[in-house]
């Protein structure tokens, strides 16, 4: 039996979870209200504020007290350093207040190893889009057990480039779905399209949908910029199913709450007899519990940290990450 | 048109591959198959213009003295082309291979590059080893004809990360001596992997 909370504060979101023996018991979240892109200092500011609550409405959701808590994780990174300061503060004070291990979690693996615990599945390719991130990962033993990153974006991850042009096109918060919205009844203009072998770019795709707002309709740029950004997502995506012969995918991270990709992945898994799986879209966007999720793993597996390695690191990269458990 | 006998052999992610005969020269028949996840249109255009690219490309490279397949025939979705008897280099791999071998291949993009061809999946499974130990390129599906410094420093890359340090090392030192530019293509090369998030990219 065992008890472990979860801090995650990476981006926009201050989320607190708590897990027993994997299964979620309370994952709350204070959201920054975006309304024109990020700035740290002040999303900083915001998760400073709410830390106190959040984590206080996640215990009383479990009716737990903090001495009952067996092990404290946070998100050590990728993230913006501002953000993730608050949380390994918070994560920190509470570590050393109550005498609890405390664990640093790598964000990417959070988002993964979540949907590996509730389904219950060990051996996927996985594709992890978000903000920031757009990776196609998979477990290898050598030189040490860790995600291998088959292929990634060379420039800015899938969500920036979403939420980007739909502020050059103006429209409304949450962008990836607004842009989804406005995509329903578009038809196709051809856009640039860039894969190599398993990696893929998305700022020339992106200018070119900006400079095409000033000749299209918004619908049919919209429509073509995400048919075009998920292809290539899908297509890097076959390549790595092929040559890994996985037979499962997994698609998280916050792009994942896109049904247009996840159709579009499910159509292309077929052909290959593999199948999908995807977290429920309140654990694809940040959270908590998938922070308390690894750090419960890290806490069976008997890896300890001095408070010292309890650092941050805004570009953690997921391959760098021994997995130990 | 005759419709030729042919058996497949692979299927890959984005094309079929068929073994075939044309005017009793055995040959490979490469069709991309339409992916029903992506919009026709869409769909249509990558089909259709990778093709015709690919086709131009092996082309350009064989009238160039590059070892690559020749092509016979080209059609909307398809091409036919010469068969390399051989084996691939991935599949050779799984044994100690020879330096020679590896200079062999740092000639052939080396001189791919010289004509501004960037291969775009230079990894060792587009690399056919004949029974003299000549490697042939092959799969020129993501290919183009680019005066890019930094799309020929990706396809170094590709092999970079295919391969053991030891074998990089001897590859690098063969592609200086034949690559025009390789100053300018190996100082991208660098910046390339020391733009933040590559830098610890692992090798499997």
């Amino acid at each position: 039996m065992s008890i472990v909370l979860g801090i995650e504060s990476s981006a926009h979101t201050f989320g607190v979870g708590i897990v027993e023996d994997g299964r979620i018991i309370a994952n709350e979240k204070e959201m920054f209200p975006i309304e024109s892109g990020i700035i740290p200092a002040k999303v900083a500011d915001f998760h400073s504020s709410n830390a106190y609550n959040v984590i206080k409405r996640a215990l009383s959701k479990t009716k737990l007290s903090f001495n009952e808590i067996d092990a404290i994780g946070y998100t050590k990174g990728p993230g913006l350093g501002p953000c993730l300061r608050i949380g390994q503060l918070a994560a920190r004070t509470l570590a050393l207040k109550y005498n609890k291990p405390l664990f640093p979690v790598n964000h990417s693996l959070a988002h993964i190893e979540v949907v590996k615990s509730l389904e219950k599945i060990e051996d996927a390719l996985v594709l992890y889009v978000s903000g920031g991130n757009s990776q196609i990962l998979a477990l290898v033993d050598k030189p040490f057990k860790h995600y291998h990153v088959y292929g990634e974006t060379f420039d800015i991850g899938i969500g920036n480039m979403l939420d980007a042009f739909a502020r050059s096109a103006q429209l409304k918060p949450a962008w990836g779905s607004s842009v989804a919205k406005a995509a329903e009844k578009g038809s196709y203009i051809p856009m640039p399209y860039t894969v190599k072998g398993m990696d893929f770019t998305f700022t020339g795709l992106l200018t070119y949908a900006e400079k095409a707002l000033e000749s299209h309709r918004l619908e049919d740029v919209a429509y073509s910029l995400q048919e075009t950004a998920f292809a290539m997502l899908v297509e890097a995506t076959e390549r790595a199913l092929l040559l890994t012969k996985k037979n499962a995918v997994i698609i998280c991270g916050g792009v994942a709450q896109s049904s247009r990709l996840s159709s579009m992945l499910s159509s292309m898994l077929a052909q290959h007899n593999a199948s999908l799986y995807r977290a429920p879209n309140e654990l694809n966007a940040d959270n908590g519990a998938m922070i308390a999720v690894v750090a419960e793993k890290m806490f069976k597996s008997k890896i300890k940290y001095s408070i010292d390695e309890c650092d941050i690191n805004q570009r953690y990269r997921i391959d760098s990450v021994e997995i130990g458990w | 048109m005759v419709k030729m006998e042919r058996r497949k052999i692979a299927e890959g992610a984005e094309a079929v591959i068929y073994e075939s005969r044309f005017l009793d020269t055995p040959c490979i028949v490469k069709e991309r198959i339409e992916k029903e996840y992506r919009n026709k249109l869409l769909d249509e255009k990558i089909r259709k213009e990778r093709t015709l690219n690919e086709a131009r490309i092996i082309a350009l490279a064989s009238s160039n003295n590059i070892n690559a397949p020749f092509v016979f025939l080209i059609s909307r979705y398809a091409i036919t082309m010469y068969k390399i008897e051989g084996t691939n280099l991935n599949i050779l791999m799984g044994d100690k291979i020879e330096s020679e071998l590896i200079r062999k291949v740092a000639v052939q993009l080396a001189k791919l590059h010289n004509i501004n061809i960037a291969h775009g999946d230079f990894t060792p499974a587009n690399i056919i080893v004949d029974k003299y130990r000549n490697p042939y390129i092959i799969d020129f599906g993501l290919a183009e004809i680019t005066p890019s410094i930094e799309e020929k420093a990706l396809d170094i890359l590709l092999m970079k990360r295919s391969i053991s340090r030891s074998e990089f090392n001897i590859f690098l030192e063969e592609y200086k001596k034949e690559a025009k530019k390789s100053k300018e293509i190996l100082e991208r090369l660098r910046e390339i992997e020391t733009r933040g998030r590559y830098q610890i990219r692992s090798l499997v």
